[in-house]
C-alpha cells in the first residue's frame, strides 16, 4: 500500500462524502454493487494482494479542473512524471493553453489535461491487444504495456491525447489515475501538487469546496459526446471572443453567444499559399499503412474480380484464369499482399508480438481488420497452392473463404478509420476511397496479367469498366468529402484548409491525376490493347494512389488538446526533428525509432506459454467479461 | 458500461523503493520550501517530495524542486581539479593540494605586485550559510583584498540598499503568512506564478479563504497580472513616478497616518514637498498609467486596514532600483504598514541563500550586518576572528558590477568565481568577454564543469552542489533551514566548505585563526556573533532547525533557554514602536526625485526589451538545461512580440529573428502573443550569449545594480531560417 506520511497535507486526502447516483451524461456513478463478482477484489499494484479501504472504491471518479485558477506552472506534469518515472518525452499530464484579447486585457487560460477515465473508453475499444481494462474500482481505465504492441491506435481514438506512444520503447502508457493513491485516500499526485488550487479530484459531479461550476466544455476542449469523458471544468472568469492556439495547429476557438461555447474554427496561421512539402507527405511513419492499405485493397479486389468473375463464368476472367498469366498472377499477388503485411508489422512498437492483434475481436476494428485480412491471407496462399496443384475442390472451398475474409477485412479496415475524433478520417468518402481502390488498383492487376498472356480486348474492356467505375467512385466521393469538409468547423476544416495551403500542390496534383486517370482509361476504352496505354495508364493511377493515401494520413488533424509553444507543439517537434535539436534529450522530443522483429522474446513466449494457457488465452478471445450493470 | 478482462495482470505502478528521505531545503529559489530525498537501499537517490509539515510549502514543491534531485547526476558536472596556463591552452587535471597551494600563489604574486586589492572575489546566493562565512573569514581575513561581493548585486542589491537607507538595516520585515492578514496587496515587478510559484500558492490560498484586492504593476500581463484585480501597465522604468504619485494623493488627501509618522518615522517634511511634483495628471504622462487610477490605487491602498507591497526584479533591477525600494518603504510608513500582520514592505528574494550571504559572508561588510565603516565592528570581528583589525578595509571596496570594469581597466588582475557565471548573467556578454579575457588569473569554482564561464579560467575547481553537503539557507521570510548531506559528490569534487578550508591553510595567518572542519562548529561561531543583534540566530541549532523544519530570526539564546519554542512561521520585524536600526529608532522618509536615465526605444531601436524568468528554468541554466523534465518546456531561447509588432516587420510564429540593440544581437524565435505590448519584447535571460548580448544594464547609484529591464533594441528578419536555427543551436551546449 501507498505509504501515507504522518504530515500528510489536508488538501491531499479525498473529500467526497455524498455522492450522486448518475452522472450529467445519465450514466451510473456506481460502478459495482456489494453482490458483483467485483466486488472486494484486490488490484493487486505491484503484486500486493491488499485490499484498499476507500469508501468510494466502486465509484467513477475524475479529475476537476478550475481553469480560471490554472498558472502554467507545470508542477502537476512534474509530479505526475516524478512519480511515474517518465523520461522527458513522454507526459501523461500536459498543460497548453489558449490565449485571446488585446495587450492589456489579454488573457491566456491554461489547460491541464491528462486520462479523462472516459465512461466509453473509445481507447479500450480499439485497441486490438485488449491492453486496456476499465476497472469498477474508481472507474479507472488503466492500460498495460506488458501487453500493448505499439500500434498506437488508442492514440488515434483518443480525443484528449491521454495515450503515450513511446517512441524509443515501443509501447503506449498512459495515467494511471494514481490508484495507488486512490487506494488509501489520498488524491492524484499531480492534483496534490497543484500549485494554482486548479486540479482537483474526487467522484464524478461532486463540487469541491469553494468551486461553483461543474462543466464538460471549455474553449480548447472537444466535445464530450465522444466519449463522455470524466473531467468537470470550471472556467467563468473571463471569456474573450475569440481564443487562439500557440501551437502550430491551424485553430481557434470562437465563442458562440447563443450558448456561450467555444466553436473549434480554422485559423489560417500559414496564410493561403500553396506548398509541396513533399517529403512531410511521403516520408512519414505512417508511409507504411499507406503501403499496407493499398496492398491490400489492391488484391482483395483483384480476387474477388478474378474469384467471382469465375464463379459467374464472365468471360473475361474465365479468360484471365485460363490463361499462362494465371499463376505468375497469383504469385505476384501473394507477393504484394505479403509486402503490404510485413510493411504494417513492422511499424509496430513491438512487431513480434503480432500475434495480440486479435485478442480484441469483440470491439476492436483493428482485430476484426487483422483477422479478416489474415484470414484472407491464409485463404490466398491456400488458393494459389491449390490451383497449382489444380486441387480444384480444395481451391474452390478456399475462394469463398477468401471472397467472405477479404471483403470483411477491407470493411472493417474502413471501419477502423471512422473515428469520430479524427474528423477527416471520420466520412463516407473513406469507404468509397477503398473500395474504389480495390476496384481500380485490382483491374490494374489484372490487366497487367492479362497483358501478359494476350488475352483478347474483350477482357480487357471489361477490366477498364471496372476501373471507370472505381475512378468515377472515387471522384464522387473526393467530391462530396471535399465539399462536407469545407463546410464544416474545427478539426475537419483545419484538414481542408491543410490540404490546401501545406499540401496544396500535391493535392491538385492527385486531383489533375485522377483526372487524367479518367480519361485515359476512358480513351483507352477506344483501343485496349495499347501497351502504352495501359503503361501510362498504370503509372498515373499507381501515383495517384499513392499521393492520395498519403495525404489521408498527412492530413488527418485530431480533437486533441491545444498545445504550448515548445511543449506538445507539433510545429516545434517537426522543428526539432529537421533541426538536430531533437538530438539532446532534453528537448523533450524524440524520432521514431527502426523496429526490429524480436525472434529470441517471442520464442521465449511461446516456450513460456502452456497449451493450456494458449487454450485459454484463444478462449478469451471470444469468451470474455463484459459486465453490463 | 464496464469493460472487464478475466485474467488481467497486476496493476504496475512505479514503486522508486524509497528506503531513507533525507530532509533538505530547496536549493533554487529563496522560497525556502523543505524537501525530503529518497534514497534506495543501494543509497542512490531516487525521488523527491515536498515536506508537509513544513510552514512554508506544506508539502508542495514547483517543477524545478520536483525534479532537483537528478541534479546529483545530471551532465556537465566537474569531477577533479583542472588547470592551464593560459586560455588558449587546453586543461589538464591537477590535484587538490596542487590546485590549492597554486592558488595561493597566484594570488600572492598578484598582491605583491599590484596590491591588495588586485584579487578580486566575486561570490554567490548559491552557497551555504555557513559556507559563506568560512569564504568571508578566509577573504577578510587572510586574502585581505577590498574586492569581495557577491552576485547577489544583480539580483537583491537594490531591496538591501534600499532596506539600510530607510530602516537602517538589511533584513526583510514581513512573512509570507501577510498574505493571510492584508486588505490589499501590491507586487511591483514580481511575477510570483513564474518565478516563486509557492509564494503564490500561499497567495492564493489566502485569497480563496479572503477576498482582497490585488494590485499588480508589471508592463507584461504576467500570469499574476491576469490574476489580479487591478493591473497598471506601466511604462519600463518609471515605478519610482507611480510611487512617487501615490504618496502625492494619500499625503495630499490627508490618508497618511500621522500618528504613526511622527512616533516612527523622520522626513515627512522632506517627502511631502518632493512628491508635489508628482501629482497624478503630471505622472500619468510619464509612468503611462492614468491619473484616476492613481488616485483609485492610492485610496485603496491607504484605506486598506492593512497593506503589504511585495517586489521583485522589477523594482530592484533598474537604474532606480534602491530608490524604488525605498519609495515602497516610504509609502509603507506613510500608511503605517510595517511591521504589522499583512501591513508589510517584502522585498521577494532571488536565491536560495541570497539571504544567507547578505547576513554572513563578509561581502561589501562584516558578518551578521557589521560594517566596515564602523570601528567597534571592525575591532569585535577582528577580536573574533584572532585577525588584526587594521587588517580590515575602513570601508567597503568595489561592488560586483564594479569590480568587472576594474579588470578592464587593469586595476584587478586576478579574479575568484564561486558558484556564478557572469558569462551569461551579466549584461553586455561581449564586453565580459573582453573582460574576462584580461585577467592574469581567473579561478572558476563550479558544480558544473561546462559553465560557460570556464572558457576564461585559468583553474577551476569542482564543488559540490546543494544537498551533497550539510548547511543552512536563510530564505525570504529570514527563516533559517538546513540542507541534510544526501549523496556523495561526483568524483574529488569537494563541498565548497573544505575548499575555502583547503585554501586557508595555504596562508601563513589561519595558524592563529580557527577554520572548524565542520559546518556545525561554523553555525556555532556564527550563532555568537549574532547575539543581540537583528539577525540573531543564537538560540538555533542545526537539529532543532530540521526539527521545526526552518526558524525564523531572530530566535535568541534566551528564548530557547527559557524553553520558548520557535513560533511555525509569522515572525516580523520592527514590530514595536521606533523600533528601527537607527540610532534613534526611526526609519527614514526619503524624498527621491526622479531623473530619466533609460535607454528608452527610438526610431532606430524602436522596442522596449523587458527580460525575466521562466518558472522551469533557474538563472543560467546550468542546472535546469540539463534536465529534460525542465529543459522541455523551453529547450531554446525565444522572444515574447505583440503579434500586430510581428505583422509589421513580417514575423511570423515560430521563426527566428535577429534583435539587435547598440551592444550586440540574439538570435531568437518568435512567440506571437498580445501578453506584450505593440513597442516591448520579451526575452527570457537564461540562455547563454542571448539577451544579455543586448542588455545594457546601467547601474543604480545606490545599489550598483544592473537595469536588465529597460534596453532599447531593433528586430531583423531573418531569410535563412535553417542557418539561424543552427546557430542559434551551436550557441548552447545545452
Amino acid at each position: 500500500m501507498f505509504e501515507v506520511r504522518s504530515d500528510e497535507p489536508k488538501y491531499a486526502f479525498l473529500w467526497d462524502k455524498e455522492t450522486k447516483a448518475n452522472n450529467i451524461y445519465g450514466d451510473s456513478i456506481d460502478l459495482a454493487s456489494q453482490q458483483s463478482d467485483l466486488y472486494g477484489e484486490s488490484l493487486h499494484i505491484n503484486g500486493d494482494a491488499a485490499l484498499g479501504e476507500n469508501p468510494n472504491r466502486y465509484k467513477q471518479h475524475g479529475f476537476y479542473l478550475n481553469a480560471d485558477n490554472c498558472i502554467g506552472c507545470h508542477a502537476c506534469e512534474a509530479a505526475c512524471s516524478e512519480k511515474n518515472d517518465n523520461p522527458a518525452h513522454i507526459s501523461f499530464r500536459s498543460v497548453g493553453y489558449v490565449e485571446g484579447g488585446t495587450y492589456p486585457d489579454y488573457q491566456r487560460l491554461n489547460i491541464s489535461m491528462a486520462c479523462n477515465h472516459c465512461d466509453d473508453p473509445v481507447c479500450l475499444k480499439g485497441c486490438p491487444t485488449r491492453a486496456y481494462t476499465k476497472y469498477a474500482e474508481y472507474g479507472a481505465v488503466l492500460q498495460d504495456p506488458d501487453i500493448c504492441f505499439g500500434c498506437g491506435y488508442c492514440t488515434w481514438v483518443c480525443p484528449y491525447n491521454a495515450p503515450q506512444l513511446d517512441p524509443v520503447k515501443g509501447e503506449v502508457s498512459k495515467c494511471n489515475m494514481c490508484v495507488d493513491r486512490l487506494e488509501v485516500g489520498l488524491k492524484p499526485a499531480c492534483v496534490s501538487a497543484c500549485l494554482g488550487n486548479a486540479l482537483d479530484f474526487g467522484v464524478i459531479e461532486n463540487v469541491p469546496e469553494n468551486r461553483q461550476e461543474c462543466k464538460t466544455d471549455i474553449p480548447g476542449f472537444p466535445t464530450a459526446d465522444i466519449t463522455h469523458p470524466n473531467i468537470r471544468f470550471q472556467q467563468s472568469r473571463q471569456d474573450k471572443r475569440e481564443m487562439t492556439r500557440t501551437d502550430s495547429m491551424p485553430l481557434k476557438y470562437h465563442k458562440d453567444d447563443q450558448n456561450g461555447k467555444y466553436q473549434a474554427v480554422v485559423d489560417a496561421k500559414k496564410g493561403s499559399k500553396k506548398h509541396w512539402n513533399w517529403k512531410a507527405l511521403l516520408m512519414t511513419h505512417e508511409s507504411s499503412h499507406v503501403i499496407f492499405t493499398l496492398a491490400t485493397q489492391a488484391i482483395v479486389g483483384a480476387f474477388i474480380l478474378l474469384v467471382l468473375g469465375n464463379f459467374m463464368a464472365v468471360p473475361a476472367f474465365v479468360a484471365i484464369k485460363s490463361s499462362l498469366a494465371f499463376v505468375p498472377l497469383l504469385i505476384m499477388m501473394n507477393l504484394v499482399l505479403s509486402y503490404g503485411l510485413f510493411k504494417l508489422n513492422m511499424h509496430l512498437g513491438k512487431p513480434h508480438r503480432f500475434y495480440r492483434g486479435f485478442y480484441n475481436l469483440r470491439h476492436s476494428p483493428v482485430s476484426r481488420e487483422i483477422a479478416g485480412v489474415s484470414l484472407f491471407y491464409g485463404a490466398l496462399l491456400a488458393y494459389t497452392f491449390f490451383s497449382l496443384l489444380d486441387l480444384t475442390l480444395a481451391a474452390t472451398i478456399v475462394a469463398v473463404v477468401g471472397l467472405i475474409s477479404g471483403p470483411v477485412g477491407v470493411f472493417y479496415m474502413y471501419k477502423l478509420y471512422r473515428i469520430k475524433a479524427r474528423p477527416f478520417w471520420d466520412h463516407w468518402q473513406t469507404g468509397t476511397s477503398f473500395v474504389a481502390n480495390s476496384l481500380i488498383l485490382g483491374s490494374l492487376i489484372l490487366a497487367v496479367a492479362g497483358l501478359m498472356s494476350g488475352v483478347g480486348t474483350a477482357t480487357l474492356s471489361v477490366l477498364l469498366v471496372c476501373m471507370l467505375v472505381g475512378l468515377l467512385l472515387e471522384a464522387v466521393g473526393h467530391i462530396g468529402h471535399a465539399n462536407d469538409l469545407k463546410s464544416r468547423q474545427g478539426e475537419g476544416a483545419a484538414s481542408w484548409y491543410e490540404q490546401t495551403t501545406k499540401f496544396g500542390w500535391p493535392y491538385i496534383i492527385s486531383n489533375g491525376l485522377l483526372g487524367s486517370a479518367l480519361v485515359l482509361a476512358a480513351g483507352l476504352m477506344l483501343n485496349p490493347s495499347s501497351i502504352l496505354g495501359w503503361l501510362l495508364l498504370a503509372v498515373v493511377i499507381t501515383a495517384q494512389a499513392a499521393i492520395r493515401r498519403s495525404l489521408f494520413f498527412a492530413l488527418v488533424i485530431p480533437t486533441t488538446m491545444p498545445g504550448a509553444f515548445f511543449w506538445k507543439n507539433k510545429g516545434f517537434e517537426e522543428h526539432a526533428k529537421e533541426s538536430g535539436l531533437a538530438k539532446m534529450p532534453q528537448v523533450g522530443v524524440e524520432y521514431e525509432r527502426h523496429r526490429t522483429f524480436k525472434f529470441d522474446e517471442l520464442i521465449a513466449t511461446i516456450k513460456a506459454t502452456t497449451l493450456k494457457e494458449a487454450f485459454e488465452q484463444t478462449k478469451s478471445i471470444f469468451v470474455w467479461k463484459s459486465l453490463n450493470k | 458500461m464496464l469493460f472487464g478482462r478475466d485474467k488481467k495482470n497486476p496493476i504496475k505502478i512505479v514503486d522508486k523503493k524509497a528506503a531513507k528521505w533525507t530532509y533538505a531545503t530547496c536549493g533554487y529559489c529563496s522560497v525556502g520550501c523543505s524537501i525530503e530525498v529518497a534514497t534506495n537501499i543501494e543509497g542512490k537517490v531516487v525521488g523527491s517530495r515536498g515536506v508537509g509539515g513544513a510552514d512554508v510549502n506544506r508539502g508542495k514543491l514547483c517543477v524545478k524542486g520536483i525534479f532537483e534531485h537528478e541534479l546529483f547526476d545530471s551532465a556537465g558536472r566537474g569531477d577533479k581539479p583542472l588547470i592551464r596556463a593560459a586560455i588558449n591552452e587546453g586543461f589538464r587535471e591537477t590535484t587538490w593540494d596542487q590546485a590549492a597551494s597554486h592558488m595561493a600563489t597566484k594570488i600572492n604574486d598578484i598582491q605583491q605586485r599590484y596590491g591588495r586589492d588586485a584579487f578580486a572575489v566575486v561570490s554567490t546566493g548559491q552557497l551555504l550559510t555557513e559556507e559563506f562565512y568560512t569564504l568571508g573569514k578566509l577573504t577578510r581575513g587572510l586574502i585581505g583584498t577590498n574586492n569581495y561581493d557577491g552576485n547577489t548585486t544583480l539580483c537583491m542589491a537594490s531591496a538591501v540598499s534600499g532596506y539600510k537607507r530607510s530602516f537602517g538595516s538589511d533584513g526583510p520585515p514581513g512573512c509570507y503568512e501577510d498574505f493571510e492578514h492584508t486588505g490589499c496587496l501590491i507586487a511591483w515587478g514580481s511575477n510570483l506564478p513564474e518565478q516563486h510559484p509557492i509564494i503564490y500558492w500561499r497567495l492564493q490560498e489566502a485569497r480563496e479563504k479572503r477576498d482582497f484586492p490585488l494590485i499588480v504593476v508589471d508592463p507584461r500581463v504576467t500570469m499574476l497580472a491576469q490574476k489580479a484585480d487591478i493591473h497598471l501597465a506601466i511604462t519600463p522604468g518609471t515605478d519610482l513616478v507611480l510611487l512617487n504619485a501615490l504618496a502625492h494623493v494619500i499625503i495630499n488627501e490627508g490618508l497618511h497616518d500621522k500618528a504613526y509618522i511622527d512616533a516612527n518615522t523622520v522626513g515627512i517634511e522632506a517627502l511631502t514637498s518632493e512628491v508635489q511634483h508628482y501629482d497624478p495628471t503630471t505622472a500619468a504622462k510619464l509612468c503611462g498609467i492614468d491619473e484616476d487610477t492613481i488616485r483609485n490605487v492610492a485610496r485603496i491602498y491607504a484605506k486598506a486596514p492593512t497593506a503589504m507591497s511585495i517586489w521583485t526584479m522589477g523594482i530592484n533591477q533598474s537604474t532606480h532600483g534602491s530608490d524604488g525600494v525605498v519609495a515602497i518603504n516610504n509609502l509603507n510608513l506613510i500608511t503605517a504598514n510595517i511591521g504589522k500582520p499583512g501591513g508589510t514592505s517584502l522585498s521577494i528574494t532571488g536565491q536560495c541563500n541570497a539571504m544567507g550571504t547578505r547576513e554572513w559572508s563578509s561581502c561589501s561588510g562584516l558578518p551578521g550586518y557589521r560594517q566596515l565603516e564602523n570601528p567597534e565592528d571592525r575591532e569585535e570581528i577582528g577580536h573574533y576572528w584572532k585577525v588584526d583589525p587594521e587588517f580590515f578595509p575602513k570601508k567597503r571596496g568595489l561592488a560586483q558590477t564594479d569590480i568587472f570594469p576594474a579588470i578592464e581597466s587593469g586595476e584587478i588582475k586576478g579574479l575568484w568565481l564561486v558558484a556564478t557565471n557572469p558569462m551569461t548573467s551579466m549584461p553586455n556578454t561581449e564586453r565580459m568577454r573582453k573582460t574576462l579575457a584580461k585577467l592574469d588569473f581567473l579561478v572558476v569554482q563550479d558544480s558544473y564543469a561546462d559553465v560557460e564561464t570556464n572558457q576564461y579560467a585559468h583553474l577551476y575547481l569542482p564543488a559540490a552542489t546543494w544537498a551533497e553537503k550539510e548547511g543552512v539557507f536563510t530564505n525570504t521570510e529570514r527563516r533559517v533551514n538546513i540542507v541534510r548531506k544526501v549523496t556523495d559528490a561526483p568524483g574529488e569534487s569537494k563541498a565548497d566548505f573544505e575548499i575555502f578550508n583547503l585554501l586557508a591553510k595555504q596562508f601563513e595567518g589561519s595558524k592563529a585563526m580557527s577554520f572548524p572542519e565542520q559546518p556545525q562548529a561554523a553555525f556555532e561561531e556564527m550563532k555568537t556573533l549574532s547575539k543581540g543583534r537583528l539577525a540573531d540566530i543564537s538560540g538555533m541549532s542545526h537539529d532543532l532547525i530540521e526539527k521545526q523544519r526552518g526558524i525564523q530570526w531572530p530566535y535568541t539564546d534566551e528564548q530557547a533557554s527559557r524553553g520558548e519554542l520557535p513560533p511555525a512561521g509569522g515572525k516580523r520585524l520592527y514590530t514595536t514602536p521606533a523600533s528601527f536600526r537607527f540610532a534613534d529608532g526611526k526609519a527614514k522618509l526619503i524624498a527621491l526625485p526622479f531623473i530619466n536615465n533609460n535607454e528608452v526605444p527610438d526610431e532606430q531601436f524602436p522596442f522596449w526589451l523587458n527580460t525575466g524568468r521562466l518558472v522551469e528554468h533557474f538563472h543560467t541554466r546550468t542546472k535546469t538545461g540539463k534536465l529534460g523534465n525542465t529543459n522541455k518546456y523551453s529547450p531554446i531561447p525565444f522572444m515574447e512580440i505583440n503579434p500586430d509588432a510581428a505583422q509589421d516587420l513580417g514575423i511570423e510564429q515560430g521563426e527566428y529573428v535577429r534583435c539587435i540593440s547598440r551592444r550586440g544581437d540574439a538570435v531568437v524565435m518568435a512567440m506571437l502573443t498580445q501578453r506584450v505590448p505593440r513597442n516591448m519584447v520579451f526575452i527570457p535571460f537564461h540562455y547563454f550569449d542571448c539577451v544579455n548580448r543586448l542588455t545594457l544594464g546601467l547601474l543604480d547609484p545606490h545599489s550598483r545594480q544592473p537595469a536588465y529591464k529597460q534596453a532599447a533594441i531593433t528586430i531583423e528578419i531573418l531569410e535563412d531560417q535553417q542557418a539561424a536555427a543552427q546557430l542559434s543551436m551551436e550557441m548552447r551546449r545545452f
